[in-house]
């Protein structure tokens, strides 16, 4: 019956050929949307490595005419006077790159020969705390680290798989990093910053921003207030750190509302083409309907004379969604062919398993939607009666 | 042997033995307002072997009266009995075997799938067999060869003529090797001398084959070719 079906499908290969192309072309959209959603809910499944619910960011400014000794004097007093608010569980300073801010600090190094690139955040000592960082292995920067012989950092998980060696540690190598030599102290797992569809790259925190006074001060403020904090909060933290800093330049904002944004240039694009091609399948749904009911209704006294022959009412089903089948499978296989050049000829920098996920992916859902579609007349073409369709004057 | 239950592969079942048989065959079309009494009160048997000629006037019920022989319309009353089994139940399987198994049809507008060429149109019986695709390619060109069209069995159906359309239409019905040709008015729409060339093939298959054939025809001369004419007329046989 295949084979029949086959010879017969190729014999009508110019009635088929749009909904082939029809076929085709979804096969494609799909293909590269999934892909597209595949690569980023991959990245998105790995971690951001830190608190954002419930977490201020205040921006301030601190006086430009304090020495590095005026600085942390006022940080510490900022620190205190805030935490000790109702409602405020912790709260840290950091540096000029801040989560979803949408800044990078990147800066190289140099270890057994190996050369190292990782981004860079400045946070103070309160930061891990504040932040909820998970430090998988050694510790933390503590306020000590600041007057140590040799200058401490903590690197983040990407980092050790990066440059550690396999199986090995990285705590307490020493290597050259941004100019100086540094003793790894700590090592965090996940950490990622730019928005939950950023790559997972090595990254580095460093706390010898208060050491130099060429640099500027860390002017961001990470505030975790309770679930409960009323609207209010904003305005006291507001009052002090102004009163504190001499400046009404004070900013504050919810990491959890700045998520949404920094993720915003993924998920909206996202949106729209999973919408289109939502919007493409169901007018390849209808397309197919259409035409496989005119189509039968085109071939009445074709199906009434198989059933003279001898087809059962399964039989005449089988056919048609068969006969769908062929058309489809011949569309996709086409689309599979064109669609797994990207990976096999390496046409974009991506991890190849998107791609064959996304021809997997593409060849279900319209494999699903064609044969939902191919049902429903299939089902109504068997019931007709040889009789009625053979019917001649 | 003795069976009244024919198989596929002897089609020589005993003479005089009733291939066809009717018993008070009533068959009305409801529509939403009338009720169009297509067939009354038929009596009608067929031997194994016979070749039988209906005749009528247009609308008397001959085409109604073949498809309910081919099971492929009920009847609203009476009984059918093919090959000594009575007929009941019209939609389950059994009865689709059954025809695919014991009928031929061959129709007026010959019924051929266009896009299909004339040697897998003449296997199409047979796709609803378990056989290899070997052994349908071969009856069917067996057949094609018995109305002499072996030379065309690559064309398509548009690349006929009329009376070669028919012919591919017989060889289908024969393929199978079915005890039942039905065929109505198989050469309405060919000229006379088509018409005699496909009388001819018929009359040879139920001489040669014992093959057992009801004909529908408005024509007189053709008639008088089978061993016997019933004669309708509003849908009570009137001879
Ligand atoms: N499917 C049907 N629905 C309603 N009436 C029908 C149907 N088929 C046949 N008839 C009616 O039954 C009568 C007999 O039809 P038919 O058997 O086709 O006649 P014939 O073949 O002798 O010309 C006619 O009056 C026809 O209109
Ligand atoms: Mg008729």
């Amino acid at each position: 019956m295949f084979s029949h079906l086959l010879k017969l499908m190729w014999n009508k290969r110019r009635a088929n050929s749009l909904l082939f192309l029809e076929i085709l072309l979804a096969f494609i959209v799909l293909f590269g949307v999934l892909g597209f959603c595949f690569f980023n809910l991959d990245r998105y499944n790995s971690p951001l490595g830190f608190e954002y619910e419930n977490t201020w960011q205040v921006e301030l400014d601190i006086p430009d005419d304090l020495d590095s000794t005026g600085n942390h004097q006022l940080q510490e007093s900022i620190l205190r006077e805030i935490g000790s608010l109702p409602d405020v569980e912790d709260v840290a300073f950091l540096g000029p790159v801040t989560p979803f801010g949408g800044s990078t600090w990147r800066s190289g190094g140099e270890h057994n020969g190996q050369n190292i690139s990782a981004m860079i955040m400045f946070p103070d000592e309160h930061y891990a705390e504040t932040a909820k960082l998970n430090i998988r292995e050694g510790r933390w920067f503590v306020a000590e680290d600041r007057i140590a012989k040799t200058a401490t950092m903590v690197v983040n998980k990407a980092f050790l798989e990066r440059y550690g060696s396999p199986g090995g540690s990285l705590i307490d190598t020493i290597m050259v990093y941004n100019g100086i030599d540094r003793k790894i102290i700590g090592i965090t797992s996940d950490f990622k910053y730019h928005s939950n569809f950023a790559r997972n790259e090595p990254l580095v925190f460093l706390f010898d921003r208060y050491l130099d006074e060429a640099e500027d001060p860390l002017e961001y403020l990470t505030v975790r207030v309770t679930p409960s904090a009323p609207a209010s909060l904003e305005e006291d933290i507001y009052k002090r750190v102004a009163l504190l800093t001499k400046s009404p330049d004070v900013t504050i904002n919810r990491l959890a509302n700045e998520r949404v944004q920094a993720n915003q240039p993924i998920t909206i694009p996202m949106t729209i083409m999973v919408i289109i091609s939502g919007f493409l399948l169901i007018n390849i749904a209808l397309g197919l309907f259409g035409v496989l009911f005119t189509q039968i209704n085109r071939r009445r006294s074709e199906i009434g004379l198989r059933k003279a022959m001898g087809a059962t009412g399964g039989e005449v089903t089988r056919q048609f969604i068969l006969e769908t089948l062929i058309v489809t499978l011949g569309g996709l296989l086409i689309g599979t062919f064109f669609a797994i050049q990207v990976p096999l000829l390496d046409l974009l920098p991506i991890d190849d398993k998107f791609f064959y996920w996304g021809i997997l992916g593409s060849i279900v859902i319209i494999l699903t939607i064609v044969m939902i579609c191919a049902l429903i007349p299939s089902r109504l073409a068997s019931r007709l009666h040889p009789a009625d369709v053979l019917h001649e004057g | 042997m003795t069976t009244s239950q024919p198989t596929i592969s002897t089609n020589q079942t005993p003479a005089g033995n009733a291939m066809i048989e009717l018993t008070n065959v009533g068959k009305a079309y409801r529509t939403d307002t009338i009720e169009t009494l297509a067939l009354q009160k038929m009596n009608l048997t067929v031997p194994s072997g016979e070749f039988l000629s209906i005749m009528g006037p247009s609308g008397c019920g001959k085409s109604t009266l073949l498809n309910i022989m081919g099971l492929i319309d009920e009847p609203s009353e009476g009984t059918v009995s093919l090959a000594g089994q009575r007929i009941e139940g019209y939609n389950g399987n059994a009865i689709a075997r059954f025809r695919n198994e014991q009928l031929g049809f061959i129709f007026q507008s010959f019924h051929l799938i266009n896009d299909l060429s004339v040697v897998d149109n003449v296997e199409l019986p047979l796709l609803y067999r378990r056989m290899s695709g070997s052994e349908r390619k071969r009856l069917s060109l067996e057949a094609l060869a018995r109305v002499g069209l072996s030379n065309r069995a690559t064309h398509f159906p548009n690349q006929l003529s009329g009376g070669q359309k028919q012919r591919v239409a017989i060889a289908r019905a024969i393929v199978g090797k079915p005890n039942i040709i039905l065929a109505d008015e198989p050469t309405g729409n060919l000229d006379s001398h088509m018409g005699d060339e496909i009388m001819d093939i018929l009359l040879k298959l139920n001489e040669e084959l014992g093959t057992t054939i009801v004909m529908v025809t408005h024509d007189e001369r053709m008639a008088k070719k089978t061993h016997r004419l019933v004669r309708l007329s509003d849908g009570e046989r009137v001879s």
